[in-house]
């Protein structure tokens, strides 16, 4: 197995707007509702005019890379999404779909599927890479292990984020999400943060496997949201399931129809420490 | 790890497979054509795949029904790729193998189509109720589906520089051990969300698209699909070439501008480099991103000034091809393969005008020379570029 350690996490969803919001729901049950979406990364003015799509992802980045202490300058990012802007997806198609056809260029220009590893870049001032991912069905665990690897190939800790938007109607059909939620795992090469949260051990095992069930009181808010499908391994961080007195918690994710990725998580720091 | 370019091959509006390239460049017949898609009277100049529209998939593949997915069905079967990688299957088993595709639009051509037919509650009519075809990850799909390919897939949309980070990620998938060959590509088609969103920019010219002219006044778009096997060498000795270098970076500026002074541009090449191991003299052609907008020919002139002297060829072949996007990475980077197979380095297509502002020579002309290491530059929106190298296999 292959050693990484996590050095930070961010998450948001109308559920909660960080990871302390995210741990007393976890523990306690309290779950916030509707929270709003205020990057401070992204200046007033321009929160505006930014996509849903890329203030969710530039807060947790932030918050991520906040929480493991990194220099942006010098952490790669990779972002997933199976469906990319469904928003501006479902705009796009909507205007197009007769004349005049008159496009927005701001709404298109936001449409790539980097454009938040764009407005983070720039946001930080960091000339690192960034890589924008999907794999539908298995997009967290394949930008999982995208990420991974370029930490270990590239010696670089990596953001990675893990997003899905709610789907508008007439996408439905194609994502089956009601609610959005995004993601940020800082990965690092074992022993690069002196303190980190967590030490992972994972591999590839050409096996099928199902997904890991979601956390009770998520089940329902997230169940088809592709993104969500990390959020056992997420609750673990936050020290939900873990019956193990060793503070270890082993997952089987599915990587493709016929393999699996096994993650096996040792929380190295009691979360309930961190403010 | 030394990574073998095993085979490759590309369609475009040059025509289908790789021989439409070295004979278009040779007789320096651009494939553009005024625009004529069907439900756009855009006026401008685009890169068709002319027989696109006679395609059909097979029946298994008929589901995943796109143009996209044609143009990639198309794409797969020149130059016996499909062959080749049933081969390669048969020499090291198909979990060994992995997909990686680039793509910025993938088929949302069929998703604008669905869109005017949706139904009075708003939802797609029951021929678009195609999960496996709305969403980014259809070019991954769909070539494992044809391919019969099992291994890890993914598909990476950075825009204009997806389809050369391709070559990045199978680099570290093999290095890595993950897997000892990936199949890349990169497959973008014309559509209207494509065309009316350059259109909004004021970025696309009415005219066959001038790179590096003084009188350039913006892109004109193109479709393709280029696809490449790479195997980690020693499992194929036979192989012509190899990936050497691989850079990747980020402006940090604009997300439709890129940074004033190439300041992305010249580290994605300069990572390249260094990945490689050689001095930027060691470059004898650089296959420029050079889309014939203002803002970028202008740069990343500046950003070759920076690293090279003009002993090293450099050109842009998008009077060719037009702006192919998504697949424009894979699909230069073949040609730039073409170029060093049979020794002749394309010039400019349309380029007659030199502009003070770019201070870098470019080839206008067509040059013979056999050349055995040249690189290649994409540069995409939000900041996000990417240059490779290729070389000759020396042994």
């Amino acid at each position: 197995m292959t050693e990484l350690d996590i050095a930070g996490v961010g998450i948001w969803s109308p559920l909660c707007s960080n990871w302390k919001e995210f741990r007393d729901g976890i523990e306690h049950g309290e779950w916030q509702s509707d929270v709003p979406l205020k990057p401070g990364l992204i200046p007033p003015r321009e929160r505006r005019r930014a996509p849903q799509s890329v203030k969710m992802a530039v807060e947790v980045l932030d918050q991520a890379c906040t929480m493991a202490s990194l220099d942006p300058a010098k952490a790669a990012v990779v972002f997933s999404s199976a469906m990319g802007d469904m928003q501006i997806t479902d705009y796009l198609c909507g205007v197009l779909a007769e004349p005049p056809r008159l496009v927005s260029p701001t709404r298109f220009h936001n449409s790539v599927h980097n454009a938040s590893t764009g407005y983070w870049s720039i946001a930080r001032e960091t000339h690192a890479p960034t890589s924008a991912v999907s794999a539908l069905y298995f997009t967290a665990t394949m930008a999982f292990l995208e990420a991974a690897i370029q930490v270990l190939e590239e010696d670089i800790p990596v953001l990675l984020v893990c997003q899905e938007m709610a789907a508008p109607k007439a996408l439905l059909s194609a994502c089956q999400s009601n609610n959005p939620i995004s993601q940020c795992v800082a990965l690092t090469r074992p022993g690069f943060c002196s303190d980190p949260l967590a030490s992972i051990r994972f591999e590839v095992e050409h096996m099928k496997s199902d997904w890991p069930v979601l956390p009770d009181q998520l089940d329902n808010i997230f169940n088809g949201n592709p993104a969500a499908r990390m959020l056992p391994l997420i609750a673990a961080i936050a020290g939900h399931g873990m019956t193990d007195s060793r503070d270890e918690a082993s997952f089987k994710f599915p990587l493709s129809d016929g393999a699996s990725l096994n993650i096996n998580l040792k929380r190295r720091k009691h979360t309930t420490m961190l403010t | 790890m030394r990574i073998a370019i095993s085979n490759y091959t590309a369609t475009s509006c040059l025509g289908s497979g790789i021989a439409s390239i070295h004979r278009s460049i040779e007789s320096r017949d651009s494939g553009l054509c005024r625009n004529d898609l069907p439900n756009c009277d855009l006026d401008t100049w685009i890169g068709r795949v002319a027989s696109l529209e006679s395609v059909t998939l097979p029946k298994n593949l008929a589901p995943l029904e796109s143009r996209n997915n044609r143009l990639t069905w198309l794409g797969l079967q020149q130059d016996g790729m499909l062959a080749r990688i049933q081969s390669l299957i048969d020499q090291i088993g198909v979990e060994r193998i992995g997909v990686v595709m680039a793509t910025s639009t993938s088929s949302i051509g069929r998703t604008e189509e669905g869109y005017t037919r949706l139904d009075e509650s708003g939802l797609f009519p029951p021929d678009y109720d195609q999960p496996g075809v709305h969403n980014l990850h259809s070019p991954g799909l769909f070539v494992a589906a044809a391919t019969g390919l099992t291994g890890p897939s993914l598909t990476i949309s950075t825009a204009c520089s997806s389809s050369a980070k391709v070559f990045a990620t199978a680099a570290r998938w093999i290095g890595f051990g993950l897997v000892d060959a990936v199949l890349v590509g990169g497959i973008d088609s014309l559509c209207l969300s494509i065309l009316h969103g350059f259109n909004a920019l004021e970025l696309l010219s009415a005219k066959p698209c001038r790179p590096f002219d003084a009188e350039r006044d913006g892109i004109n778009i193109g479709e393709a699909a280029g696809f490449a096997l790479l195997v980690r060498k020693d499992l194929a000795p036979e192989a012509e070439f190899e990936l050497l270098g691989y850079g990747e970076s980020s402006d940090a500026h604009h997300m439709s501008h890129p940074h004033p002074e190439g300041k992305g541009a010249v580290l994605a090449m300069q990572k390249s480099l260094k990945r490689a191991d050689l001095q930027a003299s060691s470059i004898e052609y650089v296959n420029l991103h050079g889309t014939a907008s203002k803002v970028n020919d202008r740069v990343e002139s500046d950003a070759l000034s920076q690293l090279f002297n003009d002993r090293t060829l450099a050109s842009s072949t998008k009077g060719w091809t037009g702006h192919t996007l998504g697949a424009a990475g894979i699909l230069e980077s073949i040609i730039t393969l073409e170029s060093m197979k049979h020794g002749l380095i394309p010039g400019t297509l349309n380029y007659e005008n030199e502009d003070s502002e770019c201070g870098f020579p470019v080839l206008m002309e067509n040059v013979s020379k056999p050349i055995q290491i040249a690189m290649t530059n994409s540069f995409g929106f939000g900041g996000n570029n990417a240059s490779l190298i290729f070389g000759r296999t020396d042994d």
